[in-house]
């Protein structure tokens, strides 16, 4: 086990590589000037020039990759450009919120999910599996900024329940959560309809197994063979949803933080793609790849847990 | 018993509603502000974000200020004189004045902070602001003179924006680059916190020298970006003041309990720049046909909801410089007509426009696009990021871009960089040295009634030449609370707050 995830986090340096790679050119061959955009319109071509060369723009690409790739290997991810603040520091500051979202989102997914599934799998073609079906269809479809607007249009505008916007950070728990919910509602209900859909036909496949059919013989209660013997079963369909998503749901944190004004990494981001903020742009899809692979490495291990069949080596 | 209670207790309502009812002043208040955008930078010498501006003006004390009139004002200098035809100004430095560090403002750093500006390897975006600065030099310690170039009309009226605010130079030694980030200045509020994307906190400065200001204890600056969330924010009281609102919400705004909706003339244009160089806009005749073929009208009415006014010239409505006299800008088919079959295509041609991917100004290009299609003129819409479209116009890469101007208060700076042959904003290529000679004309005048008649004159051929088809000028508009009390709206639509306080009741 050890051994498997070392095996796969050494994996990963080559592509982290790759993504520096990647990012590094994507954000040097679009458009726009990042000196004209700092300097404004009316820059004269000298103070241009002197801009990029403070700054090492004028060099070939390949000498700016190695040096910041150098840096980065040294955990400096160089600074802002606009504010000079270090961009590990910009990054680990805004993390948490980034952080408790994604958590929120796939708690409140799941808290949706995983009763509507198991219901509808058992109570098949019922009222209940019918409307969890209608929820699936709408939820994934809905698209994500949209469904944001119409849950602060009503629990902030029509109801006054929560607040249409902003962000309180941790020790106050309650006025923490009250910040969290629409937020993560609005991530979480693609996410929860995509469970829903997963579960019960993992559930569904799973009822009509020979082992289900002997605990239901061997008399066991009907909560028992569901909860215990079915679910852990289907949730491994639910586990690989969940482990694609994640990286569905890291991009969707930019509109979601971008609607709700929540000091993300999402917003972090954008903000630096519109501002030509290379180093942050850099950074940030960096520390991206890096959780994305993490979590999909989560969900690797996870799997032998559920299924002991499943051998990690 | 019973008596006893009830004194006390009118007596503590009494006490508590005296100050309110007597209508004063209350201090010691915080308020909140909704802006569309996170500031940028603190340091107003390295800033090009309008938005940032907006912190600056309670942070940075500057030279001189504009009042609602446009007039300029006294501010840390405290009188100036004009000498030599306008190629020397003498200001008089206010005494007693500290920064939030406890340095203290004199002429030395008046000078220090214009060689801060000008030096080379700042790359400050305030070097072209104060190019004709030819010298700066410290009469006594609190006498500046400062030596143009040439004589330089609008020189007073720059020194009302961020090339005018005047930063501590022993936090600027202390702090180096990192005063993006730990800004002082002589302003009635301090900065004490800025957490990205979240929030900015400014609290009031004790030692500020105007005596009894400011009446508030904080302001905290809350980027929200979403236009509608914004203004669900300010619905649902979560701030007290509204920047920058969708012209689609005014109406609502106006509608609503407890808001207060102002809406005055800004210094705004926009407009669609033609490509002097680029065919089939080389040619005048056809330039002309598309400055007749859009109805300006239908655009405020449709793409602004009715706010702002038509635009057809660089000067606002706000401007003493617009020349109201002038109509010679309307709709008129068989001008589009006759301009179209002199520029030897009468039955139109087909362009690309390029614009950014913002709906407001998607709307006003496909307005124009339905009025041009009627005399044949196929216009297609090509939506870039701002980014990418700021590099296309610096590069002169369209043959039409609509890009708007956000004004200045001197007309100087709304036309000179875009109609002057060598203007630093001129990417449309236009040259006719009747404007130039116009525009230099005007730049040096010092007597305003001659300036406005050179101004009236560069309207009227601006429009003949037609290299940009003004559209609009923008409203700024601002709502707040009705609980805000003592704020005064000014057309550079900054919000100085050293005046405001709450009214709690």
């Amino acid at each position: 086990m050890i051994q498997f995830v070392a095996r796969r986090l050494l994996a990963t340096i080559p592509l982290l590589f790759f993504v520096g790679v990647v990012t590094f050119s994507f954000v040097h061959v679009l458009p726009g000037d990042p000196a004209i955009l700092f300097l404004g319109e009316e820059a004269t071509p000298e103070t241009l020039a002197q801009f990029r060369a403070r700054l090492g723009f004028d060099r070939p690409l390949i000498a700016q990759y190695v040096e910041w790739l150098g840096r980065a290997l040294r955990g400096d991810l160089g600074r802002s450009l606009r504010t000079n603040q270090p961009v590990t520091e910009a990054i680990l500051q805004r993390l948490p919120v980034t952080f408790e979202l994604l958590a929120a989102a796939l708690v409140i997914s799941l808290a949706i999910a995983v009763p509507m599934g198991i219901v509808s799998a058992v109570r098949r073609n019922s009222g209940v599996d019918l409307a969890s079906t209608v929820f699936a269809l709408v939820g994934f479809s809905l698209p994500n900024f949209w469904l944001g607007l119409i849950l602060i249009y009503v629990f902030a505008l029509l109801l006054r329940w929560l607040p249409a916007s902003g962000f309180v950070p941790l020790p106050a728990l309650a006025d923490n959560a009250r910040s969290l919910i629409l937020p993560a509602l609005t991530l979480g209900t693609a996410l929860a309809a995509l469970v829903t859909r997963q579960l019960r036909s993992g559930m569904l496949e799973v009822l009509r197994q020979d082992y289900v059919r002997t605990a239901q013989a061997k008399g066991l209660s009907q909560g028992v063979v569901v909860g215990k013997h079915a679910l852990k079963n289907a949730l491994i369909a639910v586990v690989t949803v969940i482990g694609l998503q994640i990286g569905g749901l890291l991009g969707n944190t930019i509109i979601t933080e971008s609607l709700f004004a929540l000091p993300g990494v999402g917003r972090l981001m954008i903000d630096a793609v519109f501002a030509r903020d290379f180093f942050i742009v850099q950074g940030v899809i960096l520390f991206l790849a890096v959780g994305y692979v993490v979590s999909n490495l989560v969900v690797d291990v996870l799997y032998s847990y559920l299924d002991p069949r499943i051998r990690l080596g | 018993m019973r008596s006893w209670v009830w004194l006390v207790a009118l007596t503590a309502i009494v006490m508590a509603l005296a100050p309110a009812a007597a209508g004063a002043q209350t201090r010691g208040d915080s308020i909140r502000i909704g802006m569309d955008a996170d500031t940028t930078t603190m340091d107003p010498h390295r800033s090009t974000a309008a938005v940032d501006r907006q912190v600056y003006n309670n942070v940075y004390g500057k030279l001189v200020d504009i009042d609602a009139r446009f007039a300029i004002v006294p501010q840390l200098a405290q009188s100036w004189e004009i000498k030599n035809g306008g190629l020397v100004y003498v200001f008089k430095l206010r005494r007693g004045v500290k920064f939030h560090d406890g340095t203290d403002f004199n002429a030395e750093i008046v000078k220090w902070n214009f060689d801060r500006m000008r030096d080379p390897a700042l790359a400050s975006p305030r070097r072209s602001e104060i190019a004709p600065v030819k010298d700066v030099k410290v009469v006594d310690p609190f006498t500046v003179e400062i030596t143009l170039s040439a004589p330089f009309a609008p020189f007073l009226s720059v020194l009302t924006d961020r090339a005018g605010m005047m930063v501590s130079k022993a936090a600027v030694e202390k702090y180096k680059d990192d005063f993006a980030r730990n800004p002082v200045g002589t302003g009635p509020f301090r900065f004490v916190e800025w957490v990205k994307d979240d929030h900015l906190t400014l609290k009031r400065f004790d030692g500020y020298w105007e005596s009894g200001l400011p009446h508030l204890d904080e302001i905290v600056y809350r980027p929200i970006p979403d236009s509608s969330v914004r203004f669900t924010a300010m619905r649902t009281g979560q701030i007290d003041v509204m920047h920058q609102i969708h012209p689609k919400d005014v109406s609502a705004a106006r509608g609503e309990r407890g808001l207060k909706v102002s809406e005055i003339p800004s210094l705004w244009w926009e407009a669609m720049h033609l490509n002097n160089q680029v065919a089939p806009f080389t040619s005048k005749a056809i330039r002309q046909a598309m400055w007749y073929a859009v109805d300006r009208i239908v655009i405020q009415r449709v793409a602004y909801f009715g706010s702002g006014a038509p635009g057809w010239g660089p000067f606002p409505p706000s401007m003493w410089a617009q020349d109201r006299d002038f109509t010679d800008w309307k709709r008129d088919p068989a001008k589009v007509k006759a301009k179209l079959a002199e520029g030897g295509m009468p039955n139109g041609f087909s362009f690309t426009v390029k614009g950014w991917n913002q709906p407001t100004q998607i709307q006003e290009l496909q307005v124009v696009q339905a009025q041009l299609k009627e005399f044949g003129v196929d216009m297609k819409i090509e939506l870039l990021e701002f980014g990418k479209l700021l590099a296309d116009l610096n590069s002169h890469n369209f043959a039409a871009l609509r890009i708007g101007w956000s004004g200045r208060p001197d007309p100087d700076g709304n036309a000179h960089v875009f109609l002057h042959s060598k203007g630093g904003l001129n990417r449309v290529r236009y040259d006719n040295p009747k404007m130039d000679e116009l525009l230099d004309q005007a730049r040096s005048e010092p007597d305003q009634s001659k300036r406005k008649a050179l101004y009236a004159q560069v309207t009227r051929l601006a429009a003949q030449d037609a290299p940009y088809i003004w559209l609009h000028h923008d409203a700024e508009v601002k709502v707040w609370g009705e609980h805000v009390k003592g704020f005064e709206h000014i057309s550079d639509g900054m919000m100085r707050f050293k005046g405001v306080w709450l009214d709690k009741r």
